[in-house]
């Protein structure tokens, strides 16, 4: 009898969770297909305008450069990101020392500091060494993380110790261990790093903000925002550029999620 | 030190590119600019209003491509705001390529970016325009050191317009709206509140756009001839705070959050009259429907404040050249020959977008005397020449901005209960702060 | 651990080659962690230095000079109303959003590591998505959703359980609300994710331990979940205080900060100091340092919290 009220009890708010989270994504993609006045009329059907809307949004903003910077962005921080904080992560675990542990340490710290109080100077650096309105300026700091090294770190020690001794005597190099051995093992923790830094990178609006001072190479998440600033908003051409914004990172999310998980256990492991 | 910042980037830079370029052979384009000043027979302009600032410039273009076959012009929408955080971040960043040739600046910002960013501007005293065929006092705005660093646009004089057809179902006529006072718009906007079930006016709720007109009406302001803030003890703000007050509480004034729901209250007929600066005339008229029903008068004037007129100005903006333009001679002659020298121009953005001429000449237009089918066949253009002509002057500062954040800051939290005096005093130091 | 098990015996003929290779191994570690080591110490330690020399300057836009006295800005914090308010909201958000959210998460992580509850990647998966979507993306559609004649407004007013609209962003308490409900739809799915992670490496029999022993789903809760998860509590706890402490996007583009500042967060306030109106940008930088040692001390404190049950 208890059992089965807590049965019900348990499905219950899943289904309660899963409608609240899935509802305002539900609401994005049905106003991407209706008028900005059905928008707002609260019109939860699918409607007949999305390639009304399509190109609406095509003739007001540069929708193809935004993706295009956005993808770039996202892309090159997270191929970057992977690289340097895997081979860092990998470099702690496997060749522990106490001066590495302490560097480690310091490194965490920096997980406290906020973006906002480097975020001054990094705009005064990037744009005297004229690299204010570049990608470089915009993927650079998000880069090297302590969070992925952290995640990296936890990772690799549970990656066996015999592969790498066994490859040692095989006379490989240690390079070639990391890349042969240690990354298709760590492959979900590639994963999971990939879809956190991706969706980060994708998503970040504060400093592409400051450094991109040009509207040609504003991202999507700029592109939308400058909406607001517009002086009549079409709310159905804004859900569907809200929407454009958000699958890539879906996607990517839908795809890696088993591996995300995966990768995230592993690490907590 | 900046050297050594120079170095550790660059190299760190250097370092990542080649990476970079591995993996985005596309990363070399992201380093040329390609907003930025355009070349021969093209200008590039940012300015935020696509049924006035930015609709006048495309005209110009047309005018202007009539004379000089090939000549071409890409106005980008960028809202105020940007605009302003464009021109701190590209001086501060030394990025000036990054500015377009010509950039449109709100009147009471202009001294302020001149004399912050002197960098920015050029300077247009030679550009062979004749600044001697606007008032004087508009002039003033882009003024610094005697030099002239801006061309007047609009003037932004502010009118009160109303959907007559809603007055006569209340038993209402405009004259009953025409050089009043606030006490008494109040009474009569509750009465047609009662019978129609339409509030007469609304506004966005974080701006003071309103009580800045109603201060300015009766030739007040935040500060005062020191330029130091003058908001406690300001007695033409009190009665200014008691009005918007009022009118918010009898619902007679409709509160909104953004500028889109703004115009659609009287777009949608939710609302039946604005009151506002003249450029607004170009989103009431894109209400087709209400074509005949608008009408428009001069705005109410302040109770028991010495030089409360029924005139004001909201808005008001000027054109700049940037100092990084490489096309300075043809932005100049453009201006010069549109703006500044064309009654054709003035002909048609006026009757479409409410674009008053401060340009003199302008003035002599057929369109002026010209009764407008939208607005009950009234002359307006000739109505608003002569408000503009007695608004009071403007005693702006370079905190102006700061001071009127500080007072829709102020007036929400009286809304909200708080202690008049109290939230005045604090708006009072809040602007002291900032000015330290 | 490798190279301590090839030094445990060292033979006299190949210690020589050990030593070396050891000494081999221990630089190919560094150069492995140098690329990253220095691009946190360019992007984070550097600036972080070179915004406390440009917190000890004053002066507008692109003229500064030395302070005098030298700590001119950070006696101004203290007069700073309107810092003083956006330090208020901020912790608003912080004491109350983070609690919710946190026991919402666990609650769902453990509701989804029940090994007889079917549809798990569904449940995951739908809870998890508002991650994909990004701060300013999803902010949009919170105003859309709450604007005064929005979607929110229609629903409350058809369910007549409201007469007129509420406009809810101008309105102190409804305004601050509507960026909490934002935070907590946007954050839960991706906490819940670290608890089921964690909770995952727990062996399950525990649990049904526990069960047999009496204990009803709640006490299980507390007495073997919670404990258990001790670190990871303690992990998102502190991700989701700093990311409070460094909201900005919700403010700028759910709220603008309004109404009368009353929702506008600290790093939303130390943006417009810096690049809006007036820059100064010698006062961000202290208020960036105020907001540092806030993070640092809220983190120290939670640190020493978490170590203290053990």
């Amino acid at each position: 009898m208890t059992r089965k009220l807590r049965r019900a009890v348990m499905y219950a708010v899943l289904v309660i969770a899963s409608l609240l989270s899935v509802f305002p994504l539900y609401f994005m993609i049905v106003s991407a297909t209706n008028t900005s006045a059905q928008v707002l009329g609260a019109r939860l059907l699918p409607g007949l305008q999305l390639l009304t809307n399509l190109h609406a949004l095509m003739a007001q903003q540069d929708l193809l450069a935004a993706l295009w910077h956005s993808s770039l962005n996202a892309v090159s921080t997270t191929v970057l990101a992977l690289i340097v904080c895997a081979v860092a992560g990998y470099g702690f675990e496997v060749y522990h020392s106490r001066g590495k542990d302490a560097v480690m340490n310091i490194l965490l710290l920096t997980m406290m500091i906020p973006f906002a109080a480097t975020m001054i100077p990094l705009f005064r650096m990037f744009s005297e060494a004229g690299l204010a309105n570049s990608t470089l300026a915009v993927i650079l700091p998000a880069i090297s993380t302590p969070f992925l090294i952290l995640l990296f770190r936890q990772s690799a020690r549970s990656f066996p110790h015999e592969i790498l001794d066994a490859a040692r005597i095989d006379g490989l190099g240690e390079l070639t261990i990391f890349v042969r051995m240690f990354i298709p093992t760590m492959r979900s923790t590639f994963a999971a790093a990939a879809v956190i830094t991706f969706m980060g990178a994708w998503n970040n609006f504060l400093w592409p903000r400051v450094i991109l001072i040009s509207n040609s190479q504003q991202t999507i998440t700029m592109l939308i925002s400058n909406f607001r600033a517009g002086y009549v908003i079409d709310y159905g051409v804004l859900m569907l550029a809200v929407l454009v914004a958000s699958l890539p990172t879906m996607i990517i999310f839908l795809i890696l999620q088993r591996s995300f998980a995966n990768g995230i256990t592993g690490a907590v492991q | 030190m900046k050297p050594l910042t120079k170095i550790a980037v660059i190299t760190v830079a250097a370092a990542l590119s080649l990476t970079l370029g591995a993996c985005s052979s596309n990363s070399g384009s992201t380093t040329t600019s390609s907003s930025s000043a355009g070349s021969g027979n093209h200008l590039t302009v940012w300015a935020w209003d696509p049924t006035f600032n930015i609709y006048a410039m495309n005209e110009a273009q047309k005018i202007y491509a009539a004379a000089h076959p090939g000549f071409t012009l890409d106005v980008q929408e960028v809202s105020w705001d940007d605009i302003q955080t464009k021109l701190t971040t590209i001086a501060q960043a030394n990025q000036l390529d990054q500015l377009p040739d010509i950039f449109l600046v709100q009147n009471n910002a202009f001294q302020k970016n001149v004399t912050s960013y002197p960098q920015l501007f050029a300077d247009m005293s030679n550009a062979g325009i004749d600044y001697t065929q606007y008032p004087k006092a508009v002039v003033d705005y882009s003024v610094v050191d005697n030099k002239n660093w801006g061309l007047p646009f609009d003037n932004g004089a502010v009118i009160a317009a109303y959907r007559t057809d809603v007055l006569q179902q209340a038993g209402y006529t405009l004259a009953d709206f025409t050089d009043i006072n606030w006490s008494d718009f109040l009474t009569k906007a509750k009465d047609v509140l009662a019978k129609t079930g339409k509030p007469l006016l609304s506004g966005q709720a974080n701006s003071s756009d309103m009580m800045m007109m109603m201060l300015q009406s009766s030739g007040a302001s935040l500060f005062d001839a020191q330029g130091k803030p003058a908001i406690v003890g300001n007695q033409a703000l009190l009665n200014t705070i008691n009005v918007y007050k009022q009118m918010v509480q009898a619902k007679v004034y409709t509160e909104v959050n953004s500028w889109d729901e703004y115009v659609a209250s009287f777009v949608n007929g939710d609302v039946a009259g604005v009151i506002n600066g003249c450029w607004i005339l170009g989103s009431i008229q894109t209400a087709k429907d209400q074509s005949g029903k608008w009408d428009l008068t001069d705005m109410p004037a302040l109770d028991g404040v010495p030089g409360a007129t029924n005139y004001s100005a909201n808005g008001g903006s000027s054109w700049a050249i940037s100092a990084s333009s490489k096309n300075f001679a043809l932005a100049a002659d453009f201006l010069k020959s549109t703006f500044a020298g064309s009654t054709q121009l003035y002909d048609t953005i006026l009757p479409s977008s409410g674009a008053l001429a401060n340009w003199i000449p302008a003035a002599k237009s057929d369109v002026y005397g010209q009764p407008q089918p939208f607005f009950n066949n009234d002359k307006i253009y000739a109505k608003i020449v002569d408000y503009a002509s007695k608004v009071p002057s403007n005693n702006t500062s370079p905190y102006y901005y700061e001071a009127r954040d500080a007072i829709s800051a102020a007036v929400t939290q009286i809304l909200g209960g708080t202690d008049e005096t109290k939230a005045l005093q604090q708006a009072q130091q809040t602007v002291e702060f900032a000015m330290q | 651990m490798s190279t301590v098990r090839l030094t445990a015996k060292p033979s006299p003929a190949t210690g020589r080659r050990i030593v070396g290779l050891e000494k081999r191994h221990s630089l190919t570690g560094w150069a492995f962690l140098t690329p990253a080591a220095v691009l946190i110490a360019v992007m984070s330690f550097y600036p972080m230095i070179q915004s406390f020399i440009l917190s000890l300057h004053t002066g507008r836009g692109t003229v500064l000079h030395w302070a005098s006295p030298i700590w001119y800005n950070y006696a101004r914090l203290f007069q700073d109303q309107t810092f003083k308010l956006t330090i208020q909201n901020t912790f608003i958000y912080l004491v109350i959003q983070v609690p919710i959210m946190l026991i919402m998460a666990l609650i769902l992580a453990t509701i989804l590591n029940d090994k007889t509850l079917r549809f798990k990647g569904l449940w995951r998966t739908a809870i998890f998505l508002p991650c994909a979507v990004s701060l300013v993306s999803y902010s949009m559609v919170f105003r859309t959703l709450f604007a005064t004649n929005g979607a929110i407004n229609d629903a409350l007013m058809g369910l007549h359980l409201i007469d007129s609209p509420i406009n809810w962003l101008a309105q102190t308490g409804t305004a601050r609300m509507v960026i909490i409900l934002g935070l907590l739809w946007r954050w839960t799915g991706y906490n819940m994710v670290f608890y089921l992670a964690a909770l995952q490496t727990i062996d399950y029999s525990t649990f049904e331990a526990a069960r047999i022993d009496g204990a009803n789903t709640v006490q299980t809760f507390f007495h073997v979940t919670v404990p258990q998860l001790r670190p990871m509590i303690l992990l998102t706890a502190i991700m989701s205080t700093n990311g409070t402490l460094q909201l900005f996007d919700e403010s700028w583009n759910l709220t603008q900060g309004g109404p009368a500042n009353t929702s506008m967060t600290m790093s939303h306030y130390l943006y417009q100091l810096s690049f809006q109106s007036n820059p100064n940008i010698g006062y961000g930088s202290a208020v960036s340092y105020a907001i540092l040692i806030m993070v640092a001390i809220l983190a120290a404190i939670q640190m020493k919290v978490g170590d203290k049950r053990d």
